[in-house]
């Protein structure tokens, strides 16, 4: 059953994997949010551009040339400032990635593959609804 | 997944779709069909079904030109089934004027092949990222006027579709943005964006268009400022062209039987 307050939280997920993208949008959409799915960055800053999200969960590296992409959208998001809180994910993630992210405004940085209950957990507490 | 999966599945073939919303000229209590607005809806069930996504990621992408080629395709094919007095509004970003030489002769073939007179044609110019190259927009203007297209300037008064477009474009249409008509008749200053727009229009020999309008007081006040082409939910929701049409006709078949038992009333005191 939806919590109340749930159904209106609005979730961003950007991952160029689809075996990770549609479990963890299929497991928010369980809990009740409504979720949005970008599969590279500029179709996510699109996505920022019109519309108001609560939490963008976003991988690190979403394109073939290994770039760090994920931290440009992390940037548009913050240059819009909605107070959307952000979760970065990576498969790689170093001591001075992480010092980036969280130094972009990274709310949350994560390793990938993260069990789906922890992600929801922190994603839950930043949105303001702790779940114990 | 490849990096461009979004992109392929738009410019493939039959991906977009086409809706109509009509542009309707009213007078007195009268209102006919002036031209059909076609507006795009990206691929079902997609991020970019959402107009404003499709082009906000086409331009991420740097790919405008790409889909608006796309989108001019589907356009053409849903235009040769209206009648053949019909006239369509095209949008076109004013970046792909400027920047893909070969855009007006990739019209014109499409027309072409459609059997599609370029008289039925309204280019309507929409701007959203400067810089563009002047030299290389005019040239195309010039070659959409040539081939006998009209062309209206959408989104007026908002961002980049200002004073030098306007000198840039010298359109048929200066189109007013919902921004400015929405709420017109509660306020003084809109209206009085809207009457500076409409005494600018006139050196130009230009009609104005109000976009956005809802309601009925609106209607009427932006009457009284001498505006008579008018785009909104009013006179319908961007539909199928059948459809759209349909419900045109029938305004237009009831603003006549109106207009005749207004004049019958009249004639009668």
């Amino acid at each position: 059953m939806t919590e109340p307050g749930v159904s209106a939280k609005r979730i961003l997920l950007l991952d160029d994997e689809e075996a990770i993208l549609l479990p963890t949008a299929k497991y928010f959409r369980g809990l009740g949010c409504t979720v949005d799915m970008a599969r590279e960055p500029e179709e996510a800053e699109a996505l920022i551009s019109h519309r108001r999200y609560d939490l963008v969960i976003l991988d690190l590296r979403v394109t073939r040339f290994g770039g760090a992409e994920g931290l440009e959208v992390l940037r548009e998001i913050r240059r819009r400032d909605h107070g959307t809180s952000v979760i970065v994910l990576s498969a790689y993630i170093s001591a001075e990635v992480e010092e980036e992210a969280r130094a972009l405004g990274a709310d949350g940085v994560l390793r990938k593959p993260q069990p789906l209950p922890d992600l929801a957990h922190l994603a839950f507490a930043l949105m303001g609804m702790p779940r114990g | 997944m490849g990096e461009q999966v979004l992109l392929d599945r738009i410019l493939e073939p039959g991906s977009l779709s086409v809706h109509f919303q009509p542009v309707m000229e009213v007078h007195g209590s009268r209102v006919k069909p002036h031209y059909l607005e076609a507006l795009i809806r990206g691929p079902h069930g997609t991020t970019a079904e959402s107009p404003a996504i499709l082009f906000e990621y086409a331009r991420k992408k740097n790919r405008e030109s790409d889909v608006d080629r796309a989108c001019v395709g589907a356009i053409l094919g849903a235009a040769s089934s209206l009648p053949a007095d019909t006239t369509v509004g095209i949008n076109v970003h004013a970046s792909t004027l400027a920047m893909d030489a070969g855009f007006v002769k990739f019209l014109a073939a499409g027309l072409s092949a459609r059997k599609l007179s370029p008289r039925r044609l309204v280019v309507e110019i929409v701007e959203h990222a400067p810089p563009w190259d002047v030299v290389g927009f005019g040239t195309a203007i010039e070659a959409l006027r040539r081939l006998g297209a009209r062309i209206a300037l959408d989104d007026v008064g908002l961002g980049h579709s200002n004073y030098m477009m306007i000198l840039e474009c010298r359109p048929d249409y200066f189109k007013v943005d919902r921004h400015f008509v929405s709420g017109c008749s509660r306020d003084f200053h809109r209206r009085a964006v809207i009457a500076s727009v409409a005494q600018l229009a006139r050196p130009f020999g230009a009609r104005v268009v109000a976009e956005g309008v809802e309601d009925l007081a609106d209607l009427a006040a932006l009457k009284r400022l001498g505006i008579n082409l008018i785009q909104g939910f009013l006179f319908g929701q961007p539909g199928l062209a059948s459809d759209v049409l349909a419900s045109a006709a029938m305004l237009h078949r009831r603003s006549g039987a109106a207009g005749r038992s207004a004049s019958r009333t009249h004639a009668g005191r």
